[in-house]
Formats: structure tokens, C-alpha cells, sequence
């Protein structure tokens, strides 16, 4: 780890200050620290925002939920309101890593972690999003890289909550010295690496703090399903994930970990169209469906396979039914 | 006489329960000494190929930087592959010269996957079964198949290290090490003109070494050269990623089998081809494909190769050989017993060379539920049930163990041995031996082991400690004994032979007097008594000395994402006679838990283009979990003929890979004859048959 100058902010506009001179923001630093221990990240200067009482819990407020930044995703999962009318996130914050990571990781941290890459996070691979000249996962070891997206990166986004907050229409605010700051759709956070994202993953800038995501008021008839498949049960990330969202008229299926972004499974949306109720018959069109604009790598078609299943059942888990 | 029923009985925790709970055990990664330094190696990241640049100026003016060592040109053909080291005053500083260094490479295209580089060149399936037939005349099946397992990494969670201490005319060494004798005798050779006499090892607690911790290794070479050049304490600890390059691992292997059988069960025997996928040289635990052993083969042709790879040479790894093996056999009894029509365990019965694991088929079978165990693939629904069982023998190698026993005035008594706890229970083992040896309980017995001043004893391999430790403590104990009662029918002046000891009391026959342990301690000449015992091949409790053990499994496989949860293991292992219920149980479960993580998930993978391995870390090489881990249900068989401790540690990983493998084809119907057995896997031998929703 290389040596940095530490800084601990107590309110928004002093984290603000430290961001405008370069530091970058430690929240619970999990994912932050283990870039530093591999030098994957090496900054000369850290805030740390984990102290900032305006960022943190989680409020119901104009029909709407505010979950700060700082909140964790043990509160995210357990917090009554989410369970209620956004079940799909609930369930992936509580199914997130394990019960110690849970209670430490922040929203704001999980959606701004950096991605699992091997060839990303090994010092000994100079690939495009570290500047180099080459992706080393087409040619190399892929089978838990991307099987959406058009390159030329092909990480998946490791964020549990990222695609439930697309699902939801949920937007993230922020702060930023210069324009005071802004709201921005989940959906439009998120950033491919065609659109400008191989050396980043989203549309922040750097001296952005995100504050909070807040959470459209529910409407009448709304329902989500969640479903994470995983080949180790804890301590690792899922191999796939689903969220199902039903808000009344239409159905959003997002996926996630199988493209540098959360992905929205089109091809199954558009089969739904507008039923409200599933039957095992309509989840499994919609399923086969699924793999649509699929551009799987050398050794990850296999993961299709997964997504189909991740959707059948997210479908009828929306719909109160059994997973046969 | 070992007595059966003691060990049983006995189910205290682990005498250094509370130390290991709430961390006051130190372990030598744990020791830091005053004047400290801290070396680290240079290393070459990928498969094949040298540093052609290094900038050691720089490094060298690094603050802190003592020496800076980098052999340019300097071909190597492993990633982890060591090009010289760097001694500085800090770890920081050490991570600074190495970024200092910029060092600069070449590589080429290496061999990292022995399906990749094709060099298999040994038998494959072909379905013509002319020749063996021809053979066997009474063969009424024969199968034929091809397995092979996987490369692991022995992924101690205590890493590699050692801290030499060198004071000039004496050195004292900590190592995390599971051969004290063998670490201090590496080590006296190494430290300039100091004598082997004045050389101390300390190995008091060990974070596991499954193999991969004997000698003093090039960790404690360059600790005891660095510490003798500064005479200077010098810290040599491995970081993570170096664990798993450079620190030992179970080669993987390829292993084609065809085999006959008449229609009564017998087997006829075939051929067997078995290939050691080893490092870019051989090393320790190629595979070990029990035929001979185990089931009653007939007879069977055997032959035996190796593929090299761009990786570090393998060590002996817990079973060294044996896990593969059993994979591939126990794949085998299944694939017999299914073309024979056959149950698996009746199958079993009929070849077993060994009545006690005929025994074991038969309770295992009953506590894991069989009869419910439905015919292959036929368990209804989506997630389809499957059971499975797998076998293993351990032989015995015996080795001789001295200890010694030491009672101080106060009355308490240590006995010591220059055996290691690697996290077995060997400090409980001999604290509960000496006890019932002694008549006392552990508030005057410790049992000390760790040390290279106590009488030698053997290294932890081969599952030998125990067995080896356990007469060698009673002799050291029943000497003591009798300078007791020699004190004490002095006192009386009573003949010996007068005198009796039971649980803390002497006793004279004649005259009735009684006297507790404790008064005659302090009447005792000399502020300790020392008593020895040794244990010698040929001591009379040898009279049988295998392990025998038979372990089902019980899987639940979703045939739409191929995700294999287990559900339940029943081990029943014998290993004779049983000191501490709750040592001998945990070496069962931690045997199964790692051979679960060997069977699903543990897996070494090298990016093919460089041969840099991507998964050195405990995200990416996946280990089971405690969510993975299932109901684990461990049975210490033992019947009359079970006398003397015998072999444990080892026995218990290797049939947990072969049950779980015999579990997921019997739900699903296929087989997958690779580990480890992922989703991917499975999805893929369910594509022909189109059996997946
Ligand atoms: C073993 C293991 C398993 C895991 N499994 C999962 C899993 O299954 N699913 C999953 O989703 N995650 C998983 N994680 C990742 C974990 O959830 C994240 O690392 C965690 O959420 C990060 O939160 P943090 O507060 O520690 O962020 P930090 O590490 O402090 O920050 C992460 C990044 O976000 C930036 N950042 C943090 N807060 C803000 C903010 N408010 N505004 C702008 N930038 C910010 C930081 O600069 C940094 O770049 C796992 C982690 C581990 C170690
Ligand atoms: S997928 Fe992206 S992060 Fe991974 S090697 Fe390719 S460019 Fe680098």
C-alpha cells in the first residue's frame, strides 16, 4: 500500500473541500482498502465521509425513501418500508457478501465499488481500464466476465443493489463543488465502457459525493421478485442476478453481474408486455427470451443458462408464486 | 494396556481453547521483536521468462531499504518464482523498493492447464473393450472412463514465515513449522559458527501446514541469513498471494480406468493409467490411485506419467496422493455397480478387502438414511436428491516419538515432546494421555509440545503424531510413577511392590497408610523429577495400525442452474483408540469440510497468455464457507479389536470428494468425472440429454 495523507471530514462541505484538492472518499473502505492493498488504487490522499451525520440512516419522506449514502446494506435489507413496497432491493442488500460486510458496507460504497476483474485487480495486468493497451480477459480466463455488452471492457458490475435501483427508477443525488450538485436517474449512472466507462464505472465526477438514493413513492399494484445464483453460498459474489418489477402497468427486468452495467433484459420485457399476473408458462417464455443481444465470451455462455433460470424464477417470486 | 474406554469418555475442550479464542495464542507470524527486520523475496509474476530490467538504485535509496538483491536474466518458469529479496526496516519500506525497483520482463507463452497444452498422450475412452475381454472371460460389464481432478493450494490460514533471532552466540528462532526437529536441524547449519546446542525453535501455536510446512523452507533460510549478516532479529513472512504460488500444492491429475466384472459383483481387474499433473518440476503428492488397496482389484495393469506445467513444484498435501485417487476409484465402484445393475454399498460389500470398513458401509448407511436413495436421476423435481459413498484406508508408518515427563515440588507435572500442534490438538493429546496416565486432572498436568529443546519427536506427517506421542507420554508417566512410589516406600520403609497409586493417592497394602500426590511432591529430593519414554516400531500396541473409514453424502443438484448445495456427510472413521472426543471429531469434520471445498470449489487458475495465476487471493480461489458446510456427522467407530491411537488427521479428506461426486451422478443420472464439480460442469453433462427444465 502506498503511503497517503488522511483526512476525516465531519460534514458535507468539509468532504467537499478535501474532494476539490484530490482526495478521494473512504466510506466503510472495504472494497477501498483491498484496491490500496493491491495497488490497484494508489491515491496520495483519502477523506474519510464515514462520519457525516447528514449521510447517514434512512428516511420515508413525500410518499418516497431517502436511503443515505452511509446507510448500510444490513439497514437497506432490514428497513421495514423497503421491504414492503421494494422487495427486490431489500433481498439483495440482506443477500449481499456476509453478515459482517453487511453490516459495515455502505450503499454508497456498493454502488461505486470497483468491479471483480481478476486481470483488474492483479498488479501484474496493465489492461484498459488501468490505461493499457489490451483487455486480457478475451483472450483469457472469462467464464465470470461478461456475457452483455459490446466491450472493449468486459467486467461486470459487482453491485447487489445497482440493478434493483435501475429496476425501481430509484435516482442517486449528489454534491459537487461547482454545480452544487445533481439528481440522476440509476438507469443513467451507470456508465458502458463504449459510452466512456472503461476507466470508470459511472457518471461521477471526481470531486461528486454521492448522498443519498431515493426511492419513488410505490404505487398501487407494484411487486418485485429477486433472485442471486451463486456457486458459493457466502463470501463471494453471485455468478448472476434478477430483479422482476411489476409497477402497475409494466414489467422491468433487470439483470445483474453478467454486463459492466446492470442490464436490462429487453428481450424478456417485451414478451411480458403488459400481464400483471405470471404463470410458469409466461416465466418461462419470458426466460427464453432473456438471452437476447447475448455476446458471451470464449468460456461464459454458460452463465446464460443461469440468467434464464434467474428470470423464470424472479418472475414468479414477483408474482407470489412457487418456484417449481 | 491402552485402555478403550478413557478417550471416549472424554469430551473436554481443547486445553488452549481460550488462548486461540481470544487471541493470546502467538504464532510466529505474530512475533515481533525489538531491532526487527523485515526481508521479503523479489519474485517473477508470470509463467516463463526473466526480469530484464530493475532499477535497484532507486530502490536501494528508499528510506529504510537495508539491501536490495535482484538477479536480472535470471530464467524462471513459475509465477512466485524467486529473483532475489529485499531487506529493509519496514514492511512499507519493502513495498516502496519494490514499486522503487519498476522492474521490467520478459515472458513467453507458458504451459498452464494440462487440457489446454494437450499433452495428455495416455489412453482415453473408446468403447472397444476387445482386449480386456478377451482377458477377463468371465466378464459380464466392463467400464471405462476418464477423470480428473484439479490443482489445490494448500491455503494455510496461518501464511509461511519465520523470525530468527540472532544474538551473536545464540539464536532463537519462531517458525510456523510442522517439523520442529526438522526446522532446528535446517536451521543450526544456517547461523555462522553458533552451535546446534545454543539454537532454540519455537513453534508454540501453528495456523495449519497440511504438508506444506516442513524444513526450514526458503522463508527461513533467508530469515536465518538476513538475521546472521545484521545480527539483527529478521521477519520472513509470506503475503497471501505468495501463499499460493509459492507455498505447495496438490498436483492435479488425469486418470483413465477400464474395468471388468463378472455378474456376481467380482471384480476381474483391468488397466489403470494414472497422470501427476506437477509443477514446471516434480514435487511431493502425485496421485495415488488406491487400486491394490482399498477394494479387491484382481488384476490390474498399471502404468504412470506426469505433465509438467509453468507453476511451483507440488508438496505433500494432507493424503498427498490420495483424494485424487479415490475420486476417480470411487467414480469407478459406482460406474461398476451401476452397469452391473448393483447397489453401490452392496457392490462395495462384495470386493471390500477390509471387514471393519464392511462394518462401516453398514452403519454409515443406516445414519445417512440409504434406503431412501433412489436410482440414478430419478429423484422427482427440479432439485433432484442424490447419496453417495466413498471409502479410504490410511496405513501406518511408524516413527519414533520420545517425551518426557516433569514433576516439580508444588505437584504439578509437565510433560513435554518436541512434537507440534499445526492446530491438530496435540497439546490436549498429551495433557489428557498424562492425566489418565497420572491419576490427576488438568489443573496439574500441561502437556507441552512446540520446542527444539524437548526430546524429538516426529513431524506432522502422515497422520504418525499421535499415534507415535500417545505410549511414548505413558512410558515418560509410568516411569515418573515409579520414582514416586519409590519415594514414597522409602519414607514408609515399605517394599515397593507394597506401594499402590490410584487417582492422586498412595496407598501401602500392608499398612493402609495413604498419602495424596501433592505431600509426597514436596518431600521429593530434587526441585524436579524427570522421567523419559520412547516409542519404538515393534511397542506392543502396534497390533493393527490401518485407519479404515467410509463417508456418505447426501446432495441436493438444481438441474437449472447446477448448483450443488450438501446436505449432509456421515464419516465413520476407526482409528483405534480415541483421547479427547472433541479433537478427534473436529479432525473428522475439518478433513470433510476441506475435502467439500476440493470436491465443489477450490481451484488454482493461471491466465493462459502469461501464466500469472489470477485467483492468488481468498475471493477468487473460491473455499468453502460456513453457509456451504453442511450437517457433518462424525462416528468414531472402535470395537474390541480397536487398541493403540492410530491415524486420523489425513484419512478424514479423502473419500469426501468421492462421495460427493458419487452423490451428484446419482441425482442427476450423469457423471461429471472432473473437480471440482462446478455449475458449469453439471449444466454441461446435463446438455445431451436435455434433462435440465
Ligand atoms: C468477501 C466479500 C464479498 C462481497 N460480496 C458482495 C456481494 O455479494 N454483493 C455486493 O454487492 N457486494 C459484495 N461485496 C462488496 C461490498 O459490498 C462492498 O465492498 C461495499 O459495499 C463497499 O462499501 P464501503 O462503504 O466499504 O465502500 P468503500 O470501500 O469505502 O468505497 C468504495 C468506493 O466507493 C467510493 N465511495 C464510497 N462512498 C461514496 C460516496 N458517498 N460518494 C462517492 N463515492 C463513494 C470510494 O471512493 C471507493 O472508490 C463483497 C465484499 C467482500 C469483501
Ligand atoms: S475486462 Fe476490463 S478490467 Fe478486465 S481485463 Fe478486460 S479491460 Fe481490464
Amino acid at each position: 500500500m502506498k503511503a497517503f495523507d488522511y483526512a476525516i471530514a465531519s460534514n458535507e462541505s468539509g468532504a467537499l473541500a478535501a474532494l476539490e484538492r484530490g482526495y478521494r472518499p473512504k466510506a466503510s473502505g472495504i472494497d477501498l482498502l483491498d484496491l490500496l492493498k493491491e495497488r490497484t488504487a494508489a491515491p496520495d490522499s483519502l477523506v474519510s465521509i464515514a462520519d457525516i451525520a447528514t449521510l447517514k440512516g434512512i428516511r420515508e419522506e413525500d410518499g418516497g425513501i431517502a436511503i443515505g449514502a452511509l446507510a448500510t446494506l444490513e439497514e437497506t435489507g432490514a428497513h421495514a418500508g423497503i421491504r414492503k413496497h421494494f422487495h427486490a432491493l431489500a433481498e439483495a442488500a440482506a443477500e449481499a457478501a456476509t453478515p459482517q460486510i453487511r453490516a459495515r458496507a455502505t450503499v454508497g460504497g456498493n454502488i461505486c465499488q470497483r468491479p471483480r476483474c481478476w486481470y483488474f485487480r492483479s498488479a501484474d495486468f496493465n489492461c484498459l481500464k488501468k490505461g493499457g493497451p489490451t483487455c486480457y480477459a478475451v483472450e483469457g480466463e472469462n467464464s465470470f466476465h461478461a456475457v452483455f455488452g459490446n466491450g472493449p471492457c468486459h467486467i461486470t458490475h459487482p453491485s447487489n443493489i445497482a440493478p434493483a435501483l435501475v429496476a425501481f427508477g430509484a435516482e442517486i443525488v449528489t454534491v459537487a463543488p461547482e454545480d452544487g450538485g445533481r439528481t440522476i436517474r440509476a438507469a443513467d449512472f451507470f456508465m458502458l465502457p463504449e459510452d466512456g466507462g472503461i476507466m470508470k464505472e459511472n457518471v461521477l465526477k471526481k470531486d461528486e459525493l454521492v448522498t443519498e438514493i431515493r426511492l419513488p413513492a410505490a404505487v398501487a399494484g407494484q411487486k418485485s421478485g429477486y433472485v442471486e445464483l451463486r456457486e458459493k453460498q457466502s463470501f463471494d459474489w453471485p455468478l448472476v442476478s434478477c430483479v422482476a418489477a411489476f409497477n402497475g402497468t409494466k414489467w422491468t427486468i433487470v439483470l445483474g453481474h453478467v454486463a459492466p452495467t446492470p442490464w436490462r433484459a429487453k428481450g424478456s420485457e417485451s414478451l411480458l408486455g403488459k400481464a400483471a399476473a405470471i404463470t410458469p408458462e409466461i416465466a418461462e417464455k419470458a426466460a427464453a427470451a432473456s438471452d437476447r443481444g447475448a455476446k458471451p465470451m470464449s468460456q461464459n455462455a454458460w452463465r446464460l443458462k443461469l440468467v434464464r433460470a434467474a428470470v423464470r424464477r424472479a418472475l414468479l417470486l414477483a408474482d407470489g408464486k412457487e418456484i417449481d | 494396556m491402552p485402555d478403550n474406554n478413557v478417550a471416549i469418555e472424554n469430551a473436554l475442550p481443547r486445553v488452549d481453547v481460550r488462548q486461540k479464542v481470544v487471541g493470546s495464542a502467538k504464532y510466529a507470524a505474530d512475533q515481533y521483536r525489538p531491532n526487527m527486520v523485515f526481508a521479503k523475496f523479489v519474485r517473477f509474476p508470470y509463467g516463463r521468462g526473466k526480469a530484464v530490467s530493475a532499477n535497484v538504485e532507486k530502490a536501494r535509496r528508499v528510506p529504510g531499504v537495508l539491501e536490495v538483491d535482484v538477479r536480472i536474466d535470471d530464467y524462471q518458469e513459475m509465477p512466485g518464482g524467486r529473483i532475489g529479496h529485499i531487506v529493509a526496516e519496514s514492511e512499507a519500506a519493502i513495498e516502496d523498493a519494490i514499486e522503487a525497483l519498476d522492474l521490467k520482463f520478459e515472458h513467453e507463452r507458458p504451459l498452464t492447464d494440462a487440457n489446454l497444452e494437450k499433452q495428455y498422450n495416455g489412453p482415453k475412452p473408446t468403447g472397444n473393450h476387445e482386449a480386456i475381454r478377451a482377458k477377463f472371460k468371465d466378464a459380464a460389464v466392463v467400464v471405462e472412463a476418464l477423470y480428473q481432478t484439479q490443482v489445490q493450494t494448500h491455503s494455510c490460514l496461518e501464511p509461511h514465515g519465520s523470525m530468527v533471532d540472532h544474538r551473536g552466540d545464540e539464536v532463537e528462532a519462531w517458525a510456523s513449522t510442522q517439523d520442529v526437529t526438522g526446522y532446528h536441524d535446517g536451521l543450526k547449519g544456517r547461523v555462522g559458527n553458533v552451535p546446534g546446542s545454543k539454537v532454540v525453535v519455537h513453534s508454540d501455536y501453528v495456523g495449519g501446514g497440511f504438508g506444506s510446512k516442513f524444513g526450514l523452507r526458503a522463508e527461513g533460510s533467508l530469515a536465518a541469513q538476513i538475521a546472521t549478516k545484521y545480527k539483527r532479529p529478521c521477519r520472513v513472512v509470506l503475503d497471501r498471494d505468495e501463499e499460493h504460488l509459492d507455498a505447495g500444492n496438490r498436483p492435479g491429475s488425469i486418470q483413465y480406468m477400464q474395468l471388468a466384472a463378472d455378474k456376481n459383483g467380482r471384480i476381474l481387474g483391468g488397466k489403470v493409467h494414472c497422470v501427476s499433473v506437477v509443477g514446471f518440476q516434480r514435487g511431493g503428492g502425485g496421485v495415488n490411485n488406491p487400486v491394490g488397496g482399498l477394494y479387491k482389484w484382481g488384476d490390474i495393469e498399471k502404468s504412470e506419467d506426469e505433465i509438467t506445467l509453468n507453476f511451483s513444484i507440488p508438496r505433500a498435501f494432507r493424503a498427498p496422493g490420495w483424494p485424487q485417487g479415490v475420486f476417480a476409484v470411487e467414480g469407478m465402484m459406482d460406474e461398476l455397480a451401476a452397469a452391473l445393475g448393483m447397489d453401490p454399498v452392496e457392490f462395495r460389500q462384495k470386493n471390500e478387502t477390509s471387514p471393519r470398513r464392511a462394518r462401516q458401509l453398514q452403519t454409515g448407511a443406516e445414519l445417512v438414511g440409504w434406503s431412501e436413495r433412489k436410482p440414478d436421476g430419478a429423484w422427482p423435481g427440479r432439485v433432484k436428491r442424490g447419496y453417495g459413498v466413498a471409502g479410504a484406508l490410511w496405513p501406518k508408518w511408524p516413527t519414533p516419538c520420545e517425551a518426557e515427563c516433569r514433576i516439580a515440588r508444588d505437584g504439578t507435572v509437565e510433560v513435554r515432546s518436541g512434537v507440534q500442534d499445526i492446530g491438530t490438538g496435540t497439546f490436549t493429546v498429551v495433557t489428557d494421555v498424562a492425566c489418565k496416565a497420572l491419576g490427576l486432572d488438568r489443573s496439574l498436568v500441561s502437556g507441552l509440545v512446540g520446542k527444539s529443546f524437548y526430546p524429538p519427536g516426529p513431524g506432522s506427517g502422515g497422520s504418525v503424531v499421535s499415534r507415535s506421542l500417545v505410549p511414548a507420554v505413558r512410558e515418560a508417566c509410568a516411569n515418573a510413577l515409579k520414582q514416586m512410589v519409590a519415594i514414597v516406600a522409602a519414607e514408609w520403609k515399605v517394599a515397593a511392590a507394597d506401594v499402590e497409586y490410584a487417582d492422586g493417592v498412595f496407598h501401602s497394602k500392608s499398612t493402609g497408610r495413604k498419602v495424596p500426590w501433592k505431600s509426597v511432591c514436596g518431600v521429593m529430593k530434587d526441585s524436579v523429577l524427570v522421567a523419559h519414554g520412547k516409542w519404538e516400531r515393534g511397542w506392543a500396541g502396534e497390533s493393527d495400525g490401518s485407519s479404515d473409514c467410509v463417508q456418505f453424502a447426501v446432495v441436493d443438484v438444481d438441474t437449472e442452474t447446477g448448483i450443488v448445495r450438501v446436505r449432509k456427510i456421515v464419516a465413520v472413521h476407526s482409528a483405534g483408540e480415541y483421547v479427547n472426543r472433541k479433537t478427534a471429531e473436529n479432525q473428522i469434520c475439518g478433513g470433510v469440510t476441506q475435502g467439500i471445498s476440493y470436491a465443489l470449489f477450490e481451484n488454482r487458475i493461471q491466465d493462459r497468455q502469461t501464466g500469472a495465476m489470477v485467483n492468488a487471493d481468498f475471493l477468487n480461489y473460491k473455499i468453502a464457507g460456513p453457509v456451504d458446510i453442511p450437517d457433518i456427522v462424525p462416528v468414531l467407530d472402535q470395537d474390541d479389536s480397536d487398541t493403540g491411537v492410530r491415524s486420523l488427521g489425513e484419512p478424514a479428506t479423502v473419500p469426501t470428494s468421492g462421495a460427493i461426486g458419487n452423490a451428484i451422478a446419482n441425482a442427476l443420472g450423469v457423471r461429471v468425472r472432473s473437480l471440482p464439480i462446478t455449475p458449469e460442469k453439471i449444466l454441461a453433462a446435463l446438455e445431451p440429454k436435455g434433462a435440465s427444465a
